[in-house]
């Protein structure tokens, strides 16, 4: 008997196509749609996604299943995501999720139905060497998501499949069009998850109650009143309700600090303004894929998804990681995540703690 | 494929679709037409009334038939929008098709009290009488309920409303052809049926208004069904539910004992096999076919899903559109606690079902505990 794999079915191309190749290469494929949030609202986009694995599913002739992880994801993720709001830094709940929901509870579910592996259609690739199972990017670098897949650990790598991880994104959606998939023209999914195409502050809005108080720029001077610290990120350039006319000159202003004891925003003009720059950072919750530290120093680093290559060494004593980069990085944000590579090859990483 | 979901819906009785099939190829005319063709299909329309009308007891110019039982349901309590008085009493265990429509009412003025139920599943007709205020109207309380099968006592509820002047809707979609369901022996004003229950088609229901009871349409348009619901009739699906209606109540007694002897046989081998089994609603006045189980320790998605791959259809908790299962909430109103919920299925026997049929679902769940511990 062929080995049985479940993929994780979203309703996009990229799992589709992940689906297609499995059952082209042989396996016993079975597919899962995952529901990790509802509520009642216009942006909830989880029923007509259903539907567009349902087609999907018919087309490749695979059965279809739903499996409802809204609690789990909203006391491992969705809990800690306001927490880490309502203390003022800008969690990344896609790099939990993946921890928690998808390579854990999904994982464990898929087993429980007798698969031995599970499928997903990130664009990331596995490596077997030495015993050890690598992380490496997708070979499409426009859609590499690695940087996502960070927290990841050899138990859950060793149970994966990716199977468009060689593929850029373009051959996948020709390869879904020549299949005669239907959603193989289906717009990319952009965002949170559970926030869809939704304005983001709006949806925060929901969760914390205004939190006024003073806008000051670096040098001190005051230049408005803010919302609420939470509704801002650090570097974030719209919604902060100042033209150009409060400085020298017409440049746009950027968020450079929050001063959370005050509650105060703090904010500086102009892209390229020293205030919004960092070289060194500090790491908490770090995780290696590997399990074990790195033996080299002098490694590349990602602070955002999509974010070419940064080189830095890092700096591992007394529990404390720190990153200290070659060139200055625009809007270090607490809560982050900080990802680290070798060459192709993801490392591991971390929540970024603090910028100095 | 071994379906035991007759709650959700049923085949269609082989008699039944022949039928439809004929009238669909030959009957085609509008009931409305004068000609032999359109009077023919009048014919089919006032046969199935006649039908209907004699499976619950009552006379056929008290039977309309709708879309559904849903738009039944509709139609009854949208009539509250012309009501002085726009209070309704209903219960937590109601299907969707009404404490939905209740919500959407409130924007028209109505308000409404929903009843508990005990942990057996059950309304207190004390609690109704309780629940009656000065601007009560209507009372819409199931005849049984969808998940837990516990059968509700609507005489007793209808003799309150009765005796207060209050309409008494029940929405009895689940009985027919299952339990004897008598127009004058549970004295209700109106109740809605819908056909698919009881091996008719979808998208055909019926709904008994009691003769002096004046309700407004729904839908309104031509002159069809007393002007109480426009639109040309769906004729073939209308002589479906005649037919369907008869063949239900004729069987009865047959069907309740092999429904019945399922049931109890079904029970006596889960126990057997999984001692800590739970079976929710009440211990005698129970829908007959319908078993609502727990088997804590186990996901009730991941048992369908196992089951779902033998070939075995059985249902959990409220489906939602997304094809998942959230914990329902007719079972919490019962005071189950969400762990139990989640590892809730109901299993409804029906006509079709052989004791063979039930024994190979017995030796699915056997396998699928064995597969689910074997791989954690």
């Amino acid at each position: 008997m062929s080995e049985h794999i479940i993929v994780g079915m979203s309703g996009g191309v990229d799992s589709a196509v992940s689906a297609l190749l499995l059952k082209e290469q042989g396996f016993d494929v079975e597919c899962i749609f995952m529901k990790n949030w509802e509520e009642d609202s216009d942006y909830c986009t989880s029923e007509q996604d259903y539907k567009d694995a349902l087609l999907v599913c018919d087309e490749l002739g695979l059965p279809l299943k739903t499996v409802n992880f809204c609690n789990e994801y909203k006391e491992r993720v969705f809990d800690y995501f306001l927490k880490e709001y309502a203390a003022g830094r800008t969690p990344n709940p896609d790099t939990l999720c993946n921890k928690e929901i998808k390579f854990k509870s999904f994982l464990n579910y898929a087993l429980k139905l007798g698969a031995s592996r599970i499928a997903t259609g990130h664009y990331a690739r596995l490596d077997q060497h030495n015993e050890a199972v690598l992380l490496r990017k997708g070979n499409d670098e426009n859609k590499d998501q690695s940087y996502f897949l960070f927290m990841l650990n050899q138990y859950q790598l060793e149970k994966t499949i990716f199977p468009i991880g060689e593929m850029t994104k373009k051959d996948v959606r020709t390869l879904a069009k020549e299949k005669g998939l239907p959603n193989h023209d289906r717009k990319d999914s952009t965002g949170v998850c559970f926030i869809g195409e939704r304005d983001f502050t709006e949806f925060l809005h929901q969760y914390f109650k205004p939190d006024p108080g003073e806008m000051i720029t670096v040098d001190g001077k005051s230049v408005g009143r803010h919302d609420g610290l939470m509704f801002y990120t650090l570097g974030q350039r719209q919604g902060l309700g100042i033209g150009g006319g409060h400085g020298e000159k017409e440049a746009p202003w950027f968020v450079a600090d929050k001063n959370l004891k005050d509650n105060i925003l703090i904010v500086a003009q102009g892209h390229d303004h020293l205030d919004l720059f960092h070289s060194q950072l500090s790491v908490e919750n770090v995780h290696w894929i590997s399990d074990k530290s790195p033996s080299i120093k002098k490694l590349n680093a990602k602070i955002r998804y999509r974010q070419k290559d940064q080189s830095c060494s890092i700096d591992i004593s007394n529990d404390a990681l720190i990153v200290v980069f070659k060139k200055p990085q625009f809007a270090v944000t607490p809560g982050q995540a900080v990802v680290f590579y070798d060459g192709d090859i993801c490392l591991g990483g971390g929540t970024i703690e603090n910028r100095n | 494929m071994y379906y035991f979901d007759h709650s959700a819906t049923t085949p269609l009785h082989p008699k039944v679709k022949e039928l439809m099939g004929e009238v669909g190829e030959h009957h085609f005319g509008n009931p409305s037409s004068v000609h032999v063709s359109g009077q023919k299909a009048k014919t089919l329309i006032e046969s199935a009334r006649r039908q209907m009308a004699k499976a619950i007891g009552c006379s056929s110019n008290e039977i309309i038939f709708t879309g559904g039982g849903t738009e039944a349901n509709n139609l009854v309590l949208w009539n509250l929008i012309h009501q002085k008085k726009k209070h309704v009493i209903t219960s937590v265990i109601e299907h969707p098709a009404v404490l939905n429509v209740l919500d959407n009412l409130e924007e028209f003025g109505v308000t409404y009290t929903a009843v508990g139920v005990d942990k057996t599943g059950m309304v207190n007709p004390d609690d109704v009488q309780n629940a009656i205020t000065e601007k009560t109207s209507l009372m819409s309380v199931m005849l049984a309920n969808n998940e837990m099968g516990t059968l509700q006592p609507i005489a007793k509820i209808a003799a309150i409303a009765n005796k207060y002047k209050i309409i008494m809707h029940t929405d009895a979609v689940q009985t027919l052809g299952k339990i004897p369901v008598n127009s004058k022996e549970l004295g209700a004003d109106c109740m809605s049926f819908s056909a698919h229950k009881f091996y008719g088609p979808k998208g055909v229901g019926a709904l008994f208004i009691k003769k002096d009871l004046k309700l407004k349409p729904l839908i309104i348009g031509g002159n069809q069904e007393r002007r109480m619901r426009a639109g040309t009739e769906n004729t073939s699906g209308i002589s479906g539910l005649g037919l369907a209606a008869e063949l239900a109540t004729n069987n009865l007694h047959k069907t309740q004992s092999h429904l019945i002897s399922l049931t109890h046989a079904f029970k006596a081998q889960i126990t057997h096999i999984y001692p800590e089994v739970i079976f929710n609603g009440h211990p005698e006045k129970q829908l007959p076919g319908l078993v609502n189980v727990s088997f804590p320790g186990f996901r009730n998605d991941l048992l369908m899903i196992h089951l779902d791959r033998q070939g075995i259809a059985v249902s959990s908790g409220s489906a939602c559109s997304s094809g998942d299962i959230k914990p329902s909430r007719i079972l919490s109103s019962m005071g189950i606690t969400d762990d139990i919920n989640n590892s809730t299925l109901r299993i409804s026997f029906g006509i079709d079902n052989s004791l063979q049929d039930m024994e190979y679902l017995i030796k699915c769940f056997k396998s699928t505990f064995e597969r689910i511990r074997s791989a954690t």
